[in-house]
């Protein structure tokens, strides 16, 4: 007895994309690999700027009749920020640069490590002085 | 009100046959993922900004862990795309892996480009911004050498940076399916055509040059597949949570793309696919001559078998050309995304470069 499958939209999806796709496949792919498609695709896209052109002009001519800036007239703004942050970009790394070249620099550390050796001496002094504190003094016998 | 008669309708759909009601479910299901959850998220290895130029920001990864490899590694990313595919989710992020493994990564995005960078070069995001972003690396780690790390378009990019910038102290270049050699770049040469592809018009016209272009050129390396199989993949395996959660982050990355500055489109489209410079040594940055053989640093090149976008042909070339005695040119069986997301590169792609990096960082 055969049984009715549901119909199931996306089932049928799926086999009309792997049909499409098994017998269309290569044949696209020979089409995209024509010159004639390269040639076709060049002259849509050169249409549609032609057309994106005229749009901008005809955008740019209203927005100055009614004294609105243009994208162009705003992105300069923009520049002017983009260009004034650069130059303190510049500046901070000329004086991380500077500094890090900068003799008092060198002298600092040099500084730094002189405290840190008396630091250290005058740690070990008084390890020295808590040991002789600490220290039990002589017996009444070692004194006899 | 809505919501009552999407509730009548389920319980309708409970008396229904079996077969009809899973697919009800799965057409809830595929419906919920594309209009009503949100987007995931991205970029979630901890990060922070070290330094910014214009619209780009240099990061530096898990400063808190400790960094047991002493070179740090900068990656440069692509002017296509975002960067997050390299931080895309926890457990499928080259970035979360290498900082894992001790290296210290920082990572160079370039950011959305806006109306008034539409004059930028390639010679001034390769000459003006990338040496300083290695600086900055080299002060921030306190180190005396760095590794770069270059996907896609961003390997090209760092292949001149380097080629420019022999001073530098540049030890290793990790190239990951970055196009070199244009002669033979499949459909584009052929689509990108001098004689019917008029770059000058689109640039001189568009000025920023817009994704959903950029998008369309790759969708058409595949029309059918690229268009209606992910849906089809989804579809079919809308079950599966772990599959639905990868296609949701896929998804997002391949359509929140950025524009392309119109000046760097211009020199990337014409220079490189139009009349193969950089391979041919004819490439002019600023006035200087680029010429890969003035590279010597230890080379990692990575190329993917089934990438279409940047195929192992264009990929292999640079070793020829390069001075550098220690180089390697590796083949994946993945495709230009699968390299840097998902099981294989989890698997393979991951500890290669952790590897690679650790061994000739000693």
């Amino acid at each position: 007895m055969s049984q009715t499958k549901l119909f199931d939209p996306f089932t049928m999806w799926k086999d009309i994309y792997e049909r499409t796709e098994a017998t269309w496949g290569e044949v696209i792919q020979e089409t995209l690999k024509k010159e004639s498609f390269s040639e076709g695709m060049g002259q849509t896209l050169t249409n549609n700027l032609q057309y994106q052109e005229l749009v901008t002009k005809m955008t740019e001519a209203y927005l100055k009749q009614v004294n609105m800036p243009t994208r162009g007239e705003i992105a300069s703004v923009a520049s002017l920020i983009v260009n004034l942050e650069g130059k303190v970009d510049d500046l901070e790394e000329k004086i991380e640069e500077d500094t890090l070249k900068n003799e008092l620099g060198k002298e600092i550390g040099q500084l730094k490590k002189a405290v840190t050796h008396i630091d250290k001496k005058v740690e070990k002094v008084l390890e020295m002085l808590e040991e002789l504190t600490t220290k039990p003094g002589p017996s009444a016998k070692e004194k006899q | 009100m809505v919501y009552s008669s999407v509730q009548e309708w389920d319980k309708w759909m409970d008396g229904m046959p079996e077969e009809l009601k899973s697919s009800y479910e799965r057409f809830k299901r595929v419906s919920d993922v594309l209009t009503v959850e949100p987007e995931p998220k991205v970029g979630q290895t901890p990060k922070e900004v070290i330094w910014t130029k214009n619209k780009a920001k240099l990061y530096r990864y898990q400063t808190t862990l400790k960094k047991t490899n002493k070179v740090p590694i900068l990656m440069i990313y692509a002017l296509i795309n975002k960067p997050y595919i390299l931080d895309l989710t926890p457990g499928s992020s080259l970035i979360e892996y290498l900082t894992n493994e001790g290296h210290d990564v920082y990572l160079l995005d370039w950011g959305t480009p806006g109306f008034e960078d539409r004059h930028m070069k390639l010679d001034d995001y390769i000459l003006d911004y990338m040496p300083r972003a290695v600086k900055k690396v080299l002060r921030a780690s306190d180190a005396k050498e760095i590794s770069l790390l270059g996907y896609c378009m961003g390997g090209t990019m760092t292949s001149i940076f380097a080629a420019l910038h022999p001073e530098l102290p540049i030890r290793n270049l990790i190239f990951m399916t970055s196009p070199f050699d244009f002669s033979d770049a499949g459909l584009y040469s052929n689509w990108l055509d001098k004689r019917y592809f008029n770059l000058d018009k689109l640039v001189d016209t568009v000025g920023l040059v817009p994704f959903e272009m950029i998008d369309f050129g790759n969708k058409l390396l595949s029309p059918i597949s690229n268009t209606y199989g992910p849906y089809i993949g989804l579809m079919d395996r809308v079950d599966n949570e772990a599959f639905v959660e990868n296609w949701k982050l896929m998804q997002k990355w391949l359509n929140d793309g950025i524009p392309f500055p119109g000046e760097a489109y211009r020199q990337w489209i014409g220079e490189f696919y139009q009349e193969n410079k950089l391979l041919n040594d004819e490439l002019m940055i600023r006035g200087r001559k680029v010429q890969l053989s003035v590279i010597q640093a230890n080379v990692l090149n990575i190329a993917a078998k089934r990438d279409n976008i940047a195929a192992p042909k264009q990929v292999e070339p640079l070793n020829a050309a390069i001075s550098s005695k220690n180089k390697t040119f590796h083949l994946m069986d993945t495709g230009h995304v699968s390299v840097v997301v998902g099981r294989k590169a989890v698997q393979e792609t991951y500890p290669l470069i952790a590897n690679w990096l650790t061994e000739n960082s000693k």
